[in-house]
Order: C-alpha cells, then structure tokens, then sequence
C-alpha cells in the first residue's frame, strides 16, 4: 500500500476546494495546503496590527467550513501553514468552527515557535550576528521598522502533532517542502538521519508545493496539448509514495491537466539554486541523482532521489518596511511619440521637484516592460503606454505626487492621457526581504492541542 | 524567421528574494548536448543585458537533459520591492528562449 498526500494550496489565495474532489473520490490519506510565499507573512502582520486576533489566512476559514467536515468524517489529516503569524489564533476559529458544525471528538494541533520578532534582541545578545545571508553585512536593527522575523521549521513539530492524533495542524512558517515531508514520516516512521528518504519526501513536496504548477499550468510544455477552456478547472496533484521514497505523481482522478516528464522537468526546477543542494530545514535534498519514468495516463514514477545531512542553522527572514510605491501609466500617440515621452518625463521632474521621491523608473507597455534591454525600441511608434513607478518612504509624499501631476492635466504633451484606474489607485508597500541564519538552539516550536 | 532557443528548448523562471533561476530544458537528447555545449552562463549573460545586474551561475541535470541559471540581482531588488511590471520575474525564461540559435 502506497501512502498518498494531495496538495491543495500553493499560495493564499489558491482555490483551497480543490481539496474536496481529492477527499471525497476517496483518492488521498492526507491533505496539505502551503499558503505562506516570502511577502505573506508581511501583509498578514498588516492584518494583525488592524486586530490581534487576526494574522492567518482568510482560506483557513474556507477550509474549516468546507473540507474540515468531510476530511475529518474520512480520518484524512489536513496539514496547513496558513497560521501565518497567528497559528493559535487560527486554532481558535477552526475550534469554534468545528464546534458549530458539531464535529465532536476533533483535535486540532498549533505550532508556533517560529516567529521571533518579539526576540530579535535577546537573540541578538545570545550571539546571533543576524548578519545579511547573501550580502554578509551586519545587521542594523534601526534601518527600518521591521514587520515579521519568522524562521523557516521543518517537519518536527507537524510529525509529533500527527503522531498525537491530530486532525488538522495549523502551523506558521514551515518550510514549504517539509508540511509534506511530515505526514510521510509520521505515516512510515522514517528516521530523522535517512537523508535518502527524507529528500525524496522533500521532492515529492516540492513536486506539489505550487498546486496548479506541476499538472499544466504556468507550462510551456503543455502549450499545445492542453484545452484552455481547462485551465481554470485544473486537478491538483497527488503523490503515492512508497516506504522506500520513490513516489508516482500524478493529478486528481476525473479532472483536467496533464502530468508528464515535461511537466514535471519544469516543476522540478522551480525557485531551485544548486540541484544538488536543495537546502531545506530537515534534509539537504540532491535532485540530480533522481529518475524520471513517464508511466503514461498522467503518472510519473520519481526514484532514486538520495539527500545529504541537514544544515546546522535555520534560515530567518526578516520582512522590513522601506517605504511605498506608485503607479502612473500615461499614453501618447502618433506624431512625434519620443519626443512626447521627453516632455512628458520632463514635466514630472520638474513637477516633483523638492518632493521627497526616492525612486522613478519609466517603462513602455508592449514594448520593453517585460524584458528592458532585450527589446529593441521602435523607431517612429504609433503609440506608447508610458508606466511610470516612484517611491517613496512614506505614503502622504506619493499622494502629493499624484495630485500635483493632475493639475497639469491640460498643460502636458499634445494629446496625452492619463489611465484613471492608476489615478485612484492606492499605494503599495515596498517589503525588503532580509534573509539571515540562525542556530538551531534558540528555536523551540511549541504544539497546543484544541479539542472539541 | 530565425531558428531561437525555444525552438529546441523550453523553460520556467523562479524568484527567491532577488535572485531568479531560470530552467532550460531540452527538447531532444541532441537538444540537451547542444546547449550543454553552446549555452555557456556568459552567453546567457549577454542575452539578458540589464534584466540581470549579478554574476549569472549555470547548473547542470543531465538526468533530466535541463540546464538551471541561477541569476544575482535579476529581480530589481526582488519580488517585495521591484518595481518592474512582472517583479517575480515570472516571464524572464522568454528572454532567454528568444536568443537567436545556429545548429
């Protein structure tokens, strides 16, 4: 008997019902749902700062609701990082949810331990440097506020709660590969120095971590082969792994997709450095050892993955706030195009001149905004989509931008207009991501136990 | 029309912070010890101009016939803080399928 681990949720935000096709057709033993990409936790700190109960992700209350009741009728774990940076918080609505629905006998399991914001200087007096991973440079707390400091955890405290027979896990941020990785080692008692198979766990996760991405979607090598009208109708993917590691992939019986070598090539290599070094929390996975058999039907047998020891520190990513951004996008036509683009650029920094702007950049839509110096300008355009982005440190500066670049509405360039959706618009924050290494020694995930 | 990369290649670009990979994956074995020969990380460079700023560093899967560049500060400072119109750098593998190809 293989062991099967659906995925059904690769970023906040992705179509969580995907789930119900999976638990229903009786087709997975387990359910996970990866919600936390690098900017997440950021605008969920927005959400906590608005209320202190908040901090997790909206899908949670979907899956609560909608797939809580069937999965758990069915025995079938769900496995999710959408706590954010509130997993107990989330604990709590799902409890109460599942109180409501009358779920009796239901255990819901809280890993937190992995935001350290509130610890940055007693960590920083215990001796962590907290120097720039890539950089090298010393960290300076007083650079700028700093939104969230979580650490990535691995599948520990996901394996021990499942082993206490939880039924849901809500976590915060886990090492997307690892929150698949966990129900294999809780399900086949794998040691926690089985490099080989631990990194072939970490292969079938990364494998389903983005949902939609490895059974068709954001594919070019399905281009021709897949129908359209089925791309917003997307199984998601399922892995049937064996004791020994090796697993066939493959999509959600009954729904559209495809799953092939070519699928899973450009899956495989997705947000990857080194392939032989795929750093995770529990394992250093090397996917340059490993088999790909296309089985046809939309299966792919994976084999022969091995791994190498894990790293000794964690990786903590700090999410600071730098300021905010904002978008004009003006247009001109023929005649006279370029010239109308250096008036136009003209007036703007004459416009915000003694303005604290930090930053404006220029592109043109259709032209060169995608790949900058790759295009070729044309010579004499018909017409040109001016995208105009600035920045600056703190919003009231980007307003006053905008709102002295409107009183030249009838003074600009002949023929110029401005795209109103960009007027309205509200500005953005601009998050630096601060990556940095931490020992393990000062991590200690801690699980609480909800039980209806 | 000009024979380009994509004729015997395909691929898919990923973002951690401000670092971008892009896989290239060969369409035939022929394929994969053509660009395994000709697509050197320097020629890659070249094709990306400006849209990568860093060292561009070339990776190697000759189980799955692919090659992976792993490009530094490609991302105008990374998915949170560019302010390019694609800041993942989600269609950044066209840059590089588009180089004009000789057998």
């Amino acid at each position: 008997m293989t062991y099967r681990v659906g995925s059904a949720q690769g970023f906040y935000g992705d179509n969580v019902l995907s789930a119900l096709p999976m638990i229903l057709g009786g087709h997975v033993d387990v359910v996970c749902f990866e919600a936390l990409a690098e900017l997440t936790l950021a605008i969920l700190q927005k959400d906590k700062l608005k209320d202190p109960n908040r901090g997790y992700t909206f899908d949670l209350a979907i899956i609560a609701s909608k797939i809580l009741p069937e999965a758990y009728q069915r025995k079938i774990p769900l496995i999710c990082n959408g706590g954010g940076l509130n997993p107990q918080g989330a604990a709590n609505m799902v409890r109460d949810t599942a109180e409501k629905l009358g779920l009796k006998g239901i255990k819901i399991a809280a890993v937190t331990g992995d935001d350290v914001l509130s610890r940055l200087e007693e960590l920083n007096e215990k001796g962590e440097t907290l120097a720039h991973l890539e950089s090298g440079a010393a960290f300076q707390p007083g650079d700028y506020p700093i939104a969230n400091a979580n650490v990535y955890l691995g599948a520990a405290p996901i394996v021990e709660a499942l082993k206490n027979g939880a039924d849901m896990v809500i976590t915060g941020r886990v090492a997307d590969p690892c929150l698949y990785l966990a129900p294999l080692i809780a399900h086949y008692d794998w040691a926690w120095e089985d490099w080989h198979r631990l990194a072939a766990g970490i292969v079938a996760g990364h494998l389903m971590e983005c949902t939609g991405q490895v059974v068709g979607g954001n594919s070019l090598a399905v281009i021709d082969t897949l129908d359209s009208r089925d791309l917003n109708k997307l199984g998601y993917p399922i892995a049937h792994v064996e004791a020994d590691g090796s697993f066939i992939l493959t999509n959600t019986p009954g729904l559209p997709g495809i799953v092939s070598s070519e699928t899973v090539k450009e899956q495989l290599l997705y947000e990857v450095h080194d392939p032989a070094q795929y750093i995770t929390p529990d394992v250093v996975a090397d996917f340059t050892t490993l088999k790909l058999d296309d089985l046809g039907d939309n299966r792919v047998r994976i084999s022969g993955v091995t791994g190498k020891p894990r790293p000794e520190k964690l990786k903590l990513n700090l999410g600071r706030l730098e300021g905010y951004m904002r978008e004009l996008i003006f247009t001109v036509g023929y005649p006279e195009a370029w010239k109308k683009y250096e008036q136009l650029k003209t007036m703007i920094s004459e416009t915000w001149r003694g303005l604290p702007i930090d930053r404006v950049e220029y592109s043109f839509l259709g032209i060169n905004s995608l790949y900058g110096s790759v295009a070729p300008l044309p010579a004499d355009p018909l017409e040109l989509v001016i995208r105009v982005m600035f920045t600056a440190k703190d919003e009231t500066t980007l307003k006053n931008a905008v709102r002295l670049m409107m009183n030249n509405g009838l003074s600009g360039p002949a023929g110029m207009s401005i795209s109103g959706s960009t007027i309205g618009a509200d500005p953005r924050i601009i998050l630096g991501l601060y990556p940095t290494l931490i020992s393990r020694d000062h991590i200690m995930p801690n699980i609480a136990y909800l039980e209806v | 029309m000009p024979k380009r990369l994509y004729d015997i290649a395909y691929g898919r670009t990923g973002d951690k912070g401000n670092i971008a990979n892009i896989s290239i994956i060969a369409r035939t074995p022929q394929a994969y010890q053509d660009i395994k020969a000709k697509l050197t990380a320097e020629r890659v460079k070249q094709q990306l101009g400006d849209l990568v700023l860093g060292e561009i560093v070339r990776y190697e899967m000759d189980n799955i016939e692919a090659l992976n560049f792993v490009c530094y500060d490609a991302l105008d400072g990374g998915g949170t803080r560019s302010l390019r119109i694609d800041p993942l750098g989600k269609s950044l593998a066209g840059a590089l399928l588009y180089m004009e190809w000789e057998d």
